[in-house]
């Protein structure tokens, strides 16, 4: 699994970003994006942030669980009080290799590195990974989900450290190394 | 019926207000003059056993004493009475085709006339050879054809209910003969002749489904060339054809000026590219039209050996066909060489022979051009499969001849099939359907909805037994030792067993636009099919059910039937996909779901924005498709307007999205034209909240922008130099640059959005050059 998280400010402005991979099951925590899937993140996250929107007056929860899928990429939000928002776009496939890309001639460009397996849950056969409840393969399941949470709140105990800083505001680019190790960190925990 | 041309046809576009009944179409049934010979009781031929039968549960109809008022009963005797009544009851309906200024009404409307009754043309060698002299290459099928889209008459069609409703659109699809026996031999030449498909056991049914496959990967090959040709070529191919696509009713389309003008001839062409195939009978025959001509020194032999060709046999129609279609006949009368009093005794010794469909058409035998005095050009055929327009463009290539690209014939010719059209279509078409419907519904239909057909087909299920009973016509041999009457060696239901026959009900009731009827129908036989493993049955009938619910009115209110909607597309997809590989067909559903979904308002557009991602991760679709159908997405997204709390609820940053993906495939496919435009749309909709937000939101979006940029301005080459205003396009995507620029100068520089990496925003909007595409995003300072 390859994560890129991104916490967006009010104006949808990113104030941070990360690029990780999974540590579990051996993972080397290197993320293992395509050129093409790296250059789409930004596009996908920023485009789930119309659903984030629409959620937040529906549920009253700050954790809003997995929000929106683009082709095999599937994006978790956890919404502070001040309505920054993390976002963590979580692109499975097994750990320490890199996503198959099955190039075929009929199939859409940025969806070509993601597909190992056709995305759609229910017409999809799932039956091909043999754990399919670990985190790194199915990132649909409550084992991933909890993985996430408890990312989330991790990190928002960081971040809230972070703009505690008097020469910090909310709306600011969070820049700080120490701040970035902890993501790290917490990444490495739990993800 | 030489009195129906008297008639005066309302004008289809002046409709909605109530008519008088004389300018509707079923008006020469109520006018005696022209009902005398309907009484004759027609003598039909001894030969046609099956024929016999037919013609006379026809004739019924209009021997029936007219009812003075309108039952709303249900049963059929009730029903018939009302037939006579039609005409006066349409005056109080409000006309259900009201002309509409949403661009997407027109995609329904293109929908539901896409699924038109099929009228094959049986004719014989010398009325191909006067039609042929007349400068019509392709027969009379392809004199016929331009006019049986556009009837310009309002039909009056009562569904079930006995409601009636008049429709200015509807029209017949004709098709060659030629092309059904084609269709018959391509099933037998695939895997064996017929007598060897019986003997062979398992994997023939598999073998047809290859065939289905690689007939359908073919189809969308074609489509996506054809595509591409009028990319290249220019848009002016299709703008000539837009004016001729919409005029039966006199209006012109207009596309949505944002969207690109190629979609809906995409949809035109994914329609009207649908193959003949045992697992869905829209395009299997409702009618033919058995043609003789004046000339033949015996057409009533003629006439009979032409009626035999349309029954089952080597080289005719294929078997899982039904043969209980309307036959009708002409006798073409060639006004310049042959004796008019001559040919009206023939047409009345054929009225004899073959009861009441019959029609004396009154031709001129000599060829048109156009510098004749009442010459009309004849219209472009709009229903032309993506194979028969590249045809055509090959040959028009080939021959270089613009004479023959245009046909014109005589205004007396075209006013003369115009009213054949008419009449057959109002007076012989539509009440066969309405018959047939009815007749199935009662007998089959009714039978099998009944708790005793349920027990029944349990009983056949698990015991084997009494597989016959259930059928209302008796399915004869078919039947195997599992019980079901699907044939498992050929993969097809035969046309009698009740199954076919439902199937061709809901069809019938869908083309009738009864779609009530035709969604309950097709809910029924879902578990008949899936019971059976007719998995191609099953994925037609599933798509069905998914698309009748979408056309019936006022039934979405609940968020029950979107999530039953989603289970059908899904089912139809897996089935169509997996067990019967047919990806020609899941991009007919689903594209047909997309534009329904989106017809229904915000909520059921974020369904059909996410269909079309499905549809493209299916990876099934042509490269010219992908872009296409990612920019519908886009415009799915679009059309979500804010619900309640502002700002909530757009889909503004989706559009965006699919906006950059469809500018993206565009330029994969080196189409710099779209692709500017797509770009245009995506900067817009990225702009749209912050006005001084210069740049994409997200710095790290810059490098995939930069390199669409890069690539566009690299299309333009030399010409973005010398700046003429090449296109539309160019001008406003260079507008959209200075607007860039001037906003990021007179962007206040506040302290908060100073990067600490020293990334300003002056930099994110207006990059070094050197900052191309591949540039690593960990220069950012990532890990």
């Amino acid at each position: 699994m390859s994560y890129y998280f991104c916490i967006v400010g009010t104006q949808d402005q990113p104030l941070f970003e990360l690029e990780f991979g999974t540590s579990k099951q051996g993972g080397d925590g290197i993320a293992r994006f395509s050129q093409e899937a790296r250059h789409m993140n930004p596009f996908i996250v920023h485009s789930s942030l119309d659903f984030v929107d629409e959620l937040q007056w529906t549920n009253n929860q700050m954790y809003l669980k997995r929000v929106d899928q683009f082709a095999s990429s599937h994006i978790s939000t956890f919404l502070t009080p001040t309505s920054t928002r993390f976002m963590l776009l979580h692109l499975p496939h097994p750990p320490n290799t890199s996503p198959q890309s099955t190039p075929s001639p009929n199939s859409f460009p940025p969806f070509t590195p993601y597909t190992s397996t056709p995305a759609s849950t229910t017409t999809a056969s799932r039956s091909s990974s043999s754990s399919s409840t670990s985190i790194p393969n199915n990132p649909t399941s409550p084992q991933t989900e909890e993985a996430i949470r408890a990312f989330f709140g991790e990190v928002f105990e960081v971040w809230m450290k972070a703009i505690m800083s008097p020469f910090a505001s909310v709306e600011g680019k969070l820049g700080s190394l120490v701040f970035r190790q902890r993501v790290v960190a917490a990444g490495r925990k739990y993800l | 019926m030489p009195s129906s041309s008297d008639h005066e046809y309302g004008s289809p576009s002046e409709v909605p207000e109530p008519q008088p009944p004389e300018h509707t179409l079923r008006s020469p049934r109520d006018s005696p003059s022209s009902s005398i010979p309907e009484f004759d009781t027609p003598i039909s031929p001894p030969s046609f056993g099956t024929k016999t039968t037919l013609s006379s549960s026809e004739t019924r109809l209009p021997i029936t004493p007219p009812a003075s008022s309108i039952s709303k009963s249900r049963s059929p005797s009730g029903l018939r009475t009302q037939s006579r009544d039609r005409s006066s009851a349409s005056s109080r309906d409000a006309s259900p085709s009201i002309p509409l200024n949403d661009s997407n009404q027109e995609y329904r409307q293109t929908i539901v006339r896409s699924f038109a009754p099929r009228v094959a043309v049986y004719a014989s060698p010398d009325t191909e050879e006067f039609v042929r002299q007349k400068g019509f290459d392709r027969g009379l099928y392809g004199l016929l054809r331009p006019y049986g889209e556009r009837l310009q008459a309002r039909v009056i069609i009562r569904d079930s209910v006995g409601v009636s409703k008049g429709w200015d659109d509807f029209g017949v699809r004709f098709i060659d003969a030629q092309e059904l026996q084609r269709s018959s031999t391509r099933q037998v030449e695939g895997g064996a002749t017929d007598q060897e498909t019986w003997s062979l056991s398992n994997g023939s049914q598999n073998l047809s489904e290859h065939r289905n496959q690689s007939r359908s990967d073919e189809d969308g090959a074609i489509i996506d060339r054809l595509l591409n040709h009028h990319l290249h070529t220019e848009d002016a191919t299709i703008d000539g054809h837009k004016g001729d696509y919409f005029d039966y009713d006199g209006r012109s389309y207009e596309p949505r000026p944002a969207g690109s003008p190629l979609y809906p001839f995409y949809l035109r062409k994914l329609l009207s590219s649908a193959p003949i195939v045992p697992y869905e009978t829209f395009s299997h025959p409702v009618a033919c039209m058995i043609t003789v001509s004046s000339r033949h020194p015996a057409p009533i032999e003629a006439l009979r050996q032409l009626y035999a060709n349309t029954g089952h046999g080597f080289n005719k129609t294929p078997a899982w066909v039904g043969t209980e279609y309307l036959r009708y006949y002409v006798l073409i009368h060639d006004e310049e060489n042959d004796d008019i009093t001559k040919s009206t005794a023939l047409f009345d010794l054929m009225k004899r022979h073959f009861g009441l469909h019959c029609h004396l058409l009154r031709l001129r035998s000599s060829q048109c051009v156009q510098t004749d005095d009442d010459s009309t050009r004849v219209p472009s055929s709009e229903w032309l499969s993506a194979d028969e327009e590249m045809n055509q463009i090959r040959s028009k290539d080939y021959t270089d001849d613009i004479e023959n690209s245009e046909k014109y014939i005589l205004e007396s010719d075209a006013t003369a099939i115009r009213a054949l059209l008419r009449e057959m279509v109002a007076q012989s078409i539509v009440p066969f359907m309405e018959s047939r419907v009815m007749t199935w519904n009662d007998q089959v239909a009714s039978r099998r909805r009944g708790i005793s057909g349920r027990f029944m087909s349990l009983s056949k299920r698990w015991t084997g037994f009494g597989s016959n009973k259930g059928g209302a016509s008796g399915s004869g041999g078919a039947s195997n030792a599992s019980g079901s009457n699907y044939d498992y060696q050929r993969g097809f239901y035969p046309p009698e067993t009740p199954e076919a026959t439902m199937r061709q009900l809901g069809d019938y009731a869908f083309m009738l636009r009864d779609w009530r009827l035709a969604h309950s129908t097709y809910d029924f036989l879902r578990t008949d099919f899936s019971h059976d493993k007719a998995w191609s049955y099953h994925a037609a009938v599933n798509e069905m059910v998914a698309i009748t619910s979408l056309l019936m009115p006022q039934t979405y209110n609940s968020k029950y039937k979107l999530e039953t909607i989603d289970q059908m597309l899904d089912t139809a997809a897996y089935s169509y996909l997996t067990r019967c590989s047919m990806p020609f067909s899941v991009v007919r559903c689903f594209t047909l779901a997309i534009e329904l979904l989106k017809d229904r308002g915000t909520l059921a557009a974020d369904d059909a924005a996410r269909w079309g991602g499905k549809l493209l991760e299916f990876g099934v679709l042509d490269p010219i498709a992908q872009a296409l159908i990612s920019e519908r997405i886009a415009e799915c997204y679009m059309s979500r307007a804010s619900v309640n709390v502002p700002n909530a609820g757009t889909r503004r940053r989706q559009a965006a999205l699919w906006s950059i993906l469809s500018a993206d495939s565009w330029m994969r496919l080196d189409n710099p034209a779209q692709a500017r435009l797509r770009l245009t749309e995506a900067s817009a909709l990225y702009r749209l909240k912050d006005q001084q937000n210069a740049g994409p939101p997200f710095p790290s979006m810059q490098a995939f922008w930069q390199k669409l940029d890069h690539a566009l301005r690299e299309a333009d080459g030399p010409q973005s130099l010398v700046d003429t205003g090449v296109g539309d396009g160019h001008l406003e995507f260079s507008t959209t640059e200075e607007t860039e620029q001037l906003s990021a100068f007179t962007r206040p520089m506040s302290a908060e959005v100073i990067d600490t990496e020293g990334f300003t925003p002056q930099d994110a909007c207006r990059p070094t050059p050197d900052a191309g595409y591949d540039m690593p995003l960990q220069s950012d300072g990532f890990e």
